[in-house]
């Protein structure tokens, strides 16, 4: 059982995403961007790369310096999340994405190049990264 | 006519005497020789053989300007004395350009989703009725500006050579996007119980100032800047509003695309700032205008109109929390202030936030206070 979070748990999410083409429709498909997952201490970074996530890797706080932007969330809603994508099989109304980035007064998704084009990046593969994080869903799941 | 049955009847002739003769008739085959550069093998790359992938020698050089009147596809052999077929009046490069038209087109079709099929209607159940009217106003209003977003670009479309082919393809994809999205909030109007309710007025004001631009940048930083920016925010606030999943769905399907149209505008504002820097000028009083389209009633966030009064019955949830979803929608207003100003700063034209021009600092603090 993986846990989350670490690079085996996103490594899992990724074979499931990469291997199922219904997530290259329906809004998905190309989708190029870096983006990082600051998760309380812990930095992760996914690379998309076409229509496949090409790479998961641990970085540092100054690893957030290059992504296209990041995701900051604490880590008991970042369980939440997960938690709440296990249970439903898909994000519930109050668990996607977008609408954890709106409950918060400064997002929750930013960069600290400040450059809009990448941080809109989110906003242009929105569906795709909500993808990838339901895929969560078939991945058997532990907490650290 | 006659004239054309004469003389091919005296060429049929022709043929039927040859072949009373034994000899064959010949094919003309001089178009062979009438080629653009040959001997090019695009390849595919590893995203499948791209428009980028196809810019390669003669082919991939944009001129900086077009002399092409013809609708003859860049790269082709020109045809003598052909006439013209295309008023062309966007034919400078720096009119149009951007630097990833390619890879937006690209990004376009791969992204593509259908109204019909990918929205899962069946999660729509009945509202309260002050909720339902609210989301079919919305609606109404939605379908009307993205009329203005798919008929705008498609007019500036004709009107660019053929030689920039790949700021035109980006465009044509987004007309097929606001066609999609002109149906969708059409479709969810007639969905639930209610319908379309009365038109709201708002392509009379700054957005359909849009149609009356003289130039293609005037366009684009009214269209995409302005106009798309701040619908880009109404429709990730959308899944605030939204009160199933189809909604949801609706909302982040129809941002994903309005923000490729916001990228468009922006990548286009910052090559013609570096390669047109004597136009800076001229492009900050557009600007200008465009902010004031910012705090009009044609934004349905900027002023108290039926449209903000529906957002927030939408946001509140019910008329009896009208002054929550006000409050809401000062957040919103804020956000796309913000991201407004992020967005010109990225196009290389931030100095109007720091020498005093624009106002965009002053309303953000007065929709934080």
């Amino acid at each position: 059982m993986a846990v989350f979070p670490s690079v085996d748990w996103f490594d899992e999410v990724r074979n499931v995403f990469n291997a199922d083409d219904r997530y290259r429709g329906a809004g998905g498909g190309y989708c190029n961007c870096v983006a990082g997952l600051k998760i309380a201490d812990h930095v992760f970074v996914l690379t998309f790369d076409g229509v496949e996530c090409s790479a998961a890797a641990e970085g540092d706080d100054g690893t957030l310096d290059d992504v296209d932007f990041y995701l900051d969330m604490s880590a008991a809603d970042w369980r939440d999340m997960v938690g709440n994508i296990a249970a439903n099989g898909a994000a519930d109304l109050h668990h996607t994405l977008n609408t954890l980035d709106l409950d918060r007064a400064d997002g929750l998704a930013m960069s600290r190049h400040g450059d809009q084009v990448r941080e809109d990046l989110f906003f242009r593969y929105n569906q795709t990264l909500q993808f990838f994080f339901d895929a969560s869903a078939l991945v058997e799941t532990a907490f650290a | 006519m006659a004239v054309i049955v004469a003389v091919w009847r005296e060429e049929k002739h022709d043929e039927m005497s040859e072949a009373a003769n034994g000899t064959e008739p010949q094919l003309d085959l001089g178009w062979m020789d009438r080629t653009g550069p040959w001997d090019t093998r695009a390849e595919p790359g590893k995203y499948g053989l791209t428009i980028a992938d196809i810019s390669i020698g003669e082919y991939g050089e944009a001129p900086e300007v077009s002399d092409n009147l013809t609708g003859r596809p860049r790269g082709a052999a020109a045809r003598p004395a052909s006439y013209r077929i295309g008023a062309y009046a966007v034919r400078s490069k720096n009119e149009i350009w951007l630097d990833n038209a390619s890879f937006l087109y690209e990004e376009a079709l791969q992204r593509q989703w259908s109204s019909a099929t990918d929205v899962p209607w069946h999660t729509i159940e009945p509202l309260p009725d002050d909720v339902e009217q609210a989301e079919c106003q919305l609606a109404t209003f939605l379908t009307e500006v993205e009329f203005v977003a798919g008929d705008v670009p498609a007019r500036w479309v004709s009107l660019t050579t053929p030689d920039f082919y790949e700021p035109r393809q980006v465009l044509l994809a987004q007309v097929m996007d606001e066609s999609r999205h002109m149906d969708v909030f059409r479709k969810r109007a007639l969905a639930n119980g209610g319908g379309l309710m009365q038109a709201t007025g708002a392509t009379a004001g700054f957005v359909g100032s849009i149609d009356l631009s003289r130039d293609f940048t005037e366009m684009s930083s009214r269209l995409h800047i302005s106009g798309e920016g701040a619908v880009l925010t109404l429709f990730r606030m959308g899944e605030l509003m939204a009160q199933n999943e189809a909604e949801k769905v609706i909302y982040r399907l129809c941002a994903q695309d309005e923000a490729r149209h916001v990228a468009f505008g922006v990548m286009h504002l910052r090559y013609m700032s570096e390669t047109a820097p004597e136009r800076r000028e001229e492009i900050h009083c557009y600007l200008d205008e465009a902010e004031g389209g910012l705090i009009g009633a044609a934004n349905p966030v900027g002023q108290l109109t039926p449209t903000s009064e529906s957002m927030a019955i939408i946001l509140g949830g019910g008329k009896e929390h009208f002054d929550d979803g006000m409050n809401k929608i000062i957040a919103i207003r804020r956000r796309q202030l913000q991201e407004y100003r992020k967005r010109v700063v990225s196009a290389g034209f931030g100095e109007r936030f720091e020498n005093g021009r624009s106002r965009v600092a002053q309303l953000i603090e007065e929709a934080a206070a």
